[in-house]
């Protein structure tokens, strides 16, 4: 029973993390029909940058956040202009897979040559702590992260929902056409949103290098479990992406401390095989378009 | 006309064939000469060229970097020495980008392109399992300073020699000695296994878990974990539940930083803690899991700083002589690498000869020294040595068992965390 309370709050804790991380790829997919392959590419990047200012002028990772943000949402912005702009728009659903996995490939050279292939970890003098609470270990660290993941995803729930740019977001999402004819600059639009999914990779990349080791080919693992997420939640839809987190990571939590980590990554990909043969579309995807 | 076609033919068929068959007479006299050549002082002054394919770009190419960093000063020792049989030795390295098909291919190149006199093997068994067979089909000796897992030597080659005390998978049996040489009542009574899902980590841990099942220690918690885990909280969580006297990690690198990260969150403390790897890693351990968390931490190493096995105090000079930093941040790869060719030298030393059917005969007869120890091989290249067991003192990774190479008393009981 230790073990399964312990799995349970490790799971719900890590959750927030990957909350963040697919709500950048689902809002990138929502605005632009774009399955973004490079966003685990962009979270270890953000984690790289975070471990740079770490390393180089000693700022904490959780500081370090507005800045990493700011460089990585202009890496969107130019990622999106320069790659996935030209790519016609009926075909962009399709060629955007081959063109966000080459951009995942071009950011892993990148950063092989910049910082070697050297596994990296962000230490800082609080990375073990935990607090004891009714015998169980709460891990600041994860504590922490699940907080800022919960901030941040308020505040893109505010941008898209009480703000005029968000209104801009969500009427190009349910029709471009109108939306252009209003007004609407959906080109903008789009690299704006490309450079917020970034962004968010940047916040949640930051506390990825606190929580677990990392190194250029890291991306691989992570953007296989943030499709999953996405998948699961249902694409475009960010509560969906913050249920899938759940999902994900309690499942593999609970099972691998209670049953066998061998089994962890299978019981979730049983859940998501399920749910999408119940629901196609993922927990919260519609048939309609503007599911933000 | 058509019996001058005929023989027209006839005599194109035979002038192919006498061509191709002449062909292949070169090649297999090159390949032949370059496998078995046989080369005295007193004939040739010529460079003894040495191939080595090494992974200098892809996933291996930290520990393939060292590797090559210990090829090339033992090279630039013993060239300031005058060279081996006043012959000097020139390393002639490919990179292989950590791709077992470019490693068949640069090995071959080296062979019948470059005509090399010597090559030493690449990194890791996945690369060295094609490259030996090269190398066997030419007749090279194949001393490989990384690669020792069970399919290498299931390959049942004479010509190969893995250069390190033990085969891979029984790196942690000095552990399980360790423990076993400790009076009845210091022995701990529950051991608790987390191994890494690889052809390593995980052989390791159940070599030691069948050792000390034997002797009666109860195994409380067994789990084998995928390599893609990221987070091994929850299996940690799991083993804390148990409370065991003795946690083992069949581990690798990033897995080991992440067990130990987990347990000092988790604030569980065992009696004691091997792991396979990871924690012999003087330079990356205490920066990835906090210099104050290595206390007690024990692993195993074939080379460590300060040993006195032959040619280490030299290796040691030079290596920080040429590349800097101190004796603690040297890479165990580059001294496996540099013992490679303390074996050549050591084989010119004692034959006169430099040829690769002599360091093959000679090899497998008796021991030889190097800064790894002395070694010895059974007849399919597994050396037939033991690892040395080593444990986290004062911030300084200690050789501690057996008696004959410690540093230090070993530490039956970890300090806590922090400690």
């Amino acid at each position: 029973m230790h073990a399964l309370i312990q799995g349970l709050i490790l799971g719900v804790l890590t959750a927030g993390v990957y909350a963040l991380m697919a709500s950048g790829q689902t809002l990138i997919f929502g605005i632009m029909k774009v399955v973004n392959l490079a966003q685990g590419a962009l979270v270890i990047l953000g984690a790289y940058l975070s471990y740079q200012l770490f390393t180089s002028f000693g700022i904490d990772p959780f500081l370090a956040i507005p800045i990493t943000t700011v460089m990585m949402f202009g890496v969107g912005m130019v990622i999106e202009l320069v790659f996935l702009r030209p790519l016609r728009r009926e075909d962009r659903s399709e060629l955007s897979l081959l063109v966000t996995f080459a951009i995942a490939l071009l950011l892993e050279g990148i950063m092989s040559v910049s910082w070697s292939t050297s596994v990296r970890s962000i230490n800082t003098s609080y990375a073990n702590s935990s607090w004891t609470v009714f015998g169980y270990q709460v891990t600041l660290v994860r504590l922490w992260a699940f907080l800022l993941s919960l901030a941040a995803l308020g505040m893109l729930f505010l941008l898209l929902n009480r703000t005029r740019f968000g209104r801009a977001v969500r009427a190009s999402v349910q029709n471009p056409e109108s939306a252009r004819l209003l007004g609407v600059e959906s080109s903008r639009v789009s690299a704006i949103g490309f450079g917020i999914g970034a962004a968010t990779a940047a916040a949640a990349g930051s506390v990825y290098g606190l929580l677990y080791p990392f190194n250029s080919g890291s991306h691989y693992d992570l953007i296989s479990r943030l499709l999953s997420i996405v998948l699961l939640g249902g694409l475009g839809s960010i509560g969906g992406a913050v249920v899938g987190a759940l999902v994900v990571s309690v499942s593999s939590a609970v099972v691998a401390a209670t049953v066998s980590p061998i089994w962890s990554e299978m019981t979730f990909f049983v859940i998501l095989l399920l749910v999408l043969l119940v629901r196609p579309r993922g927990l919260f995807g519609t048939t309609a378009r503007g599911a933000i | 006309m058509t019996h001058h076609n005929r023989l027209r033919n006839v005599a194109r068929v035979l002038a192919t064939a006498t061509a191709l068959v002449g062909l292949a007479a070169g090649c297999a006299s090159n390949a032949s000469k370059s496998g078995s050549s046989s080369s005295s002082p007193a004939t040739t002054s010529a460079p003894l060229v040495i191939g080595a394919s090494v992974s200098l770009t892809g996933d291996f190419s930290d520990s393939g970097k060292a590797i090559q960093r210990g090829y090339q000063l033992w090279a630039d020792t013993v060239n300031a020495k005058g060279g081996i049989l006043r012959r000097k030795v020139q390393v002639k390295i490919v990179d292989d980008a950590s791709s077992p098909t470019q490693v068949v291919t640069n090995y071959q190149n080296l062979i019948n392109k470059d005509h090399v006199d010597l090559t030493f093997g690449p990194f890791s068994t996945l690369l060295t399992i094609p490259a030996s067979q090269v190398a066997a089909r030419y007749h090279y000796a194949f001393l490989a300073p990384a690669g020792g897992g069970p399919k290498v030597f299931e390959q049942n080659l004479t010509n190969f020699f893995f250069v390190q005390p033990a085969p891979t998978t029984q790196a942690g049996d000095v552990f399980a000695q360790y423990v076993l040489s400790l009076p009845a009542a210091d022995r701990p009574k529950t051991a608790a296994y987390a191994e890494l899902d690889d052809p390593f980590s995980a052989p390791i841990a159940e070599n030691i878990r069948t050792k000390l099942e034997a002797a009666g220690i109860k195994t409380v918690y067994k789990q084998v974990y995928p390599s893609e885990t990221q987070d091994l909280s929850p299996v940690m969580a799991a083993i804390v539940a148990k409370h065991p006297d003795v946690i083992i990690g069949g581990t690798q690198s990033e897995d080991a930083y992440a067990q130990v990260k987990s347990l000092v969150q988790l604030k569980f403390n065992p009696k004691m803690m091997f792991q396979s790897n990871g924690a012999n890693s003087p330079l990356e351990f205490p920066s990835k899991v906090g210099a104050n968390n290595t206390a007690g931490i024990m692993s195993s190493a074939d080379w460590f700083p300060g040993s006195t096995a032959a040619g280490s105090a030299a290796f040691t000079s030079v290596y920080t002589a040429k590349y800097g930093g101190t004796a603690q941040q040297i890479d165990d790869s580059t001294a496996e690498a540099y013992a490679v060719g303390q074996l050549v030298e050591a084989v010119a030393a004692k034959t006169g000869k430099i040829d690769n059917a002599t360091i093959i005969s000679s090899l497998h007869s008796g021991s030889w020294p190097t800064l790894l120890g002395d070694l010895a091989w059974s007849s399919n290249g597994a050396p037939t040595g033991e690892f040395n067991l080593v444990q986290w003192q004062g911030g300084k990774l200690l050789p501690v068992y057996p008696s004959t190479i410690a540093q230090a008393t070993p530490l039956s009981v970890k300090p806590n965390w922090g400690g």
